[in-house]
């Protein structure tokens, strides 16, 4: 997954995958490769959402 | 040698004068109020009244507020939502005393809110209407809303990165970030404080200077937070330059500065939360909002794979139908013949000399059979 794949093209994209596939405009061999593109980015968005450079979370520890 | 008096009886000769001539009267006048020292714990307040003509003062006194009508200073910073400190023009009833000892001064009886207010009201007006004049915002003739370049920016899809101005140590600054910190869904922060006095006469342009340090492009949003519940002192937030900064500030700025009774102009050009700790419920909603999408989504791809894959085996089962259909063990059944010579399924029975030997498959047996005649109508069979 690219790394500074932002959450908004994330998002359009599962967007575009989720409804081929409810749509059936994709072919059954191509199946298992777009649902693992779609995962993909439900894993990505899921964990930029919880992990950042410099989180808030990480400083209580620290000297901040 | 002069004849000289005791210090005493001058002193006393002038505060019967001042008493004769100003003890039965009081007088309101409108003045600029400096060096202002509040003793809360004793309920004091000492104060100088000026008068200016342009940067010169022409007319100078001292004031004073006893204990008796303190609560007339605590009853205005309420009401006009500002401290009462040097800079402000009051319009107050007042009282000449002369003291032995600390000579004269203007006692005040009452201050006049409504004056404070409606001077109040005046600068916010016309802030509100040079704002319109200068086309940083627009007011929507219908609802009244104001719109600003920021406020009209659309928020990112999720909020991580903030950029914080507030007061160092201050109410806000733990609220917001105890909130940002705590949030129970695990979401992540990066928050970077950029810290300022953010009440008095100063504060206007020290929070533009720090908005002005922001680098918009590392930053999601700012939010300008004050907490506390502290009802007075928003007049920095009604700062022409500092209402400008912002309505033109180039990421959505969200303002969470704690008073319920008004909104601030900066308020108005922003996106306005009323305390700190609100400001950052709307930064984690905003990306639980994403979070619920994207959950959704999740459920949308499973179940279209569970219908794509329950499509397929259907599509599936109906050739498996069909093929059946058309097997020669299914047409035996129907009473239908397979003709074979010499090992070989006839077609065409012209292949078939007079005297063949030939074998007819049946449902379940062959019958095996010497041709003796041949005909034809040349018209086919018809058979229903």
């Amino acid at each position: 997954m690219e790394q500074g794949l932002t959450y908004s093209n994330a998002f359009t994209e599962l967007q575009k995958l989720v409804r081929q596939i409810e749509n059936e405009d994709i072919q059954l061999d191509t199946l298992a490769e777009k649902v693992h593109e779609a995962n993909e980015l439900i894993k990505h968005c899921e964990s930029q959402l919880r992990s950042i450079e410099g989180d808030v979370r990480d400083q209580q520890n620290g000297a901040a | 040698m002069p004849v000289t008096q005791k210090l005493s009886e001058v002193v006393n000769e002038i505060e019967g004068t001042i008493r004769n001539r100003f003890s039965d009267r009081t007088f309101w006048i409108k003045a600029e109020i400096a060096d202002v020292k509040k003793y809360a714990d004793k309920r004091w307040c000492f104060l100088k009244f000026i008068e200016k003509s342009g940067a010169m003062v022409t007319a100078e006194i001292k004031g004073v507020f006893w204990s008796g009508t303190y609560n007339n200073i605590t009853n205005f910073e309420k009401a006009t939502q500002q401290t009462f400190n040097s800079g402000l023009e009051i319009t107050c009833n007042v009282a000449v005393r002369f003291h032995k000892r600390y000579g004269l001064t203007l006692e005040v009886l009452e201050i006049d809110f409504a004056y404070a207010i409606g001077k109040l009201e005046m600068e916010r007006k016309q802030t509100i209407e040079r704002l319109i004049n200068e086309q940083i915002v627009v007011q929507d003739a219908v609802t009244g809303q104001f719109y600003s370049f920021n406020n009209r920016l659309g928020l990112p899809t999720v909020i991580q990165r903030i950029a914080l101005i507030t007061a160092p140590d201050s109410d806000g600054q733990r609220d917001f970030q105890k909130v940002i910190r705590n949030n129970k869904y695990g979401y992540a922060f990066s928050v970077t404080e950029f810290l300022t006095q953010i009440q008095g006469d100063e504060a206007g342009k020290l929070i533009s200077n720090k908005l002005k340090a922001i680098d918009p492009g590392k930053f999601d949003i700012v939010a300008i937070v004050r907490g506390g519940g502290s009802d007075t002192d928003f007049k920095a937030f009604n700062d022409f330059d500092l209402v400008k900064c912002v309505a033109t500030f180039p990421i959505p700025v969200l303002t969470g500065i704690g008073h319920d009774r008004n909104t601030s102009i900066t308020d108005l050009v922003a996106r306005q939360n009323r305390t700190p700790t609100e400001t950052a419920t709307f930064i984690i909603d905003h990306n639980l909002n994403f979070d619920n999408e994207i959950e959704e989504f999740k459920e949308r791809l499973s179940r279209a794979v569970d219908s794509c894959l329950d499509h397929a085996k259907k599509d599936l089962e109906n050739y498996r139908q069909r093929i059946k259909n058309l097997s020669p063990a299914t047409i035996l059944k129907k009473g239908f013949a397979i003709v074979m010579m010499d090992g070989k399924i006839i077609i065409d029975p012209k292949k078939i000399p007079g005297n063949a030997t030939i074998s007819t498959l049946l449902k379940d047996e062959i019958i095996h059979s010497q041709v003796t005649k041949k005909t034809t109508d040349g018209t086919g069979f018809d058979i229903q």
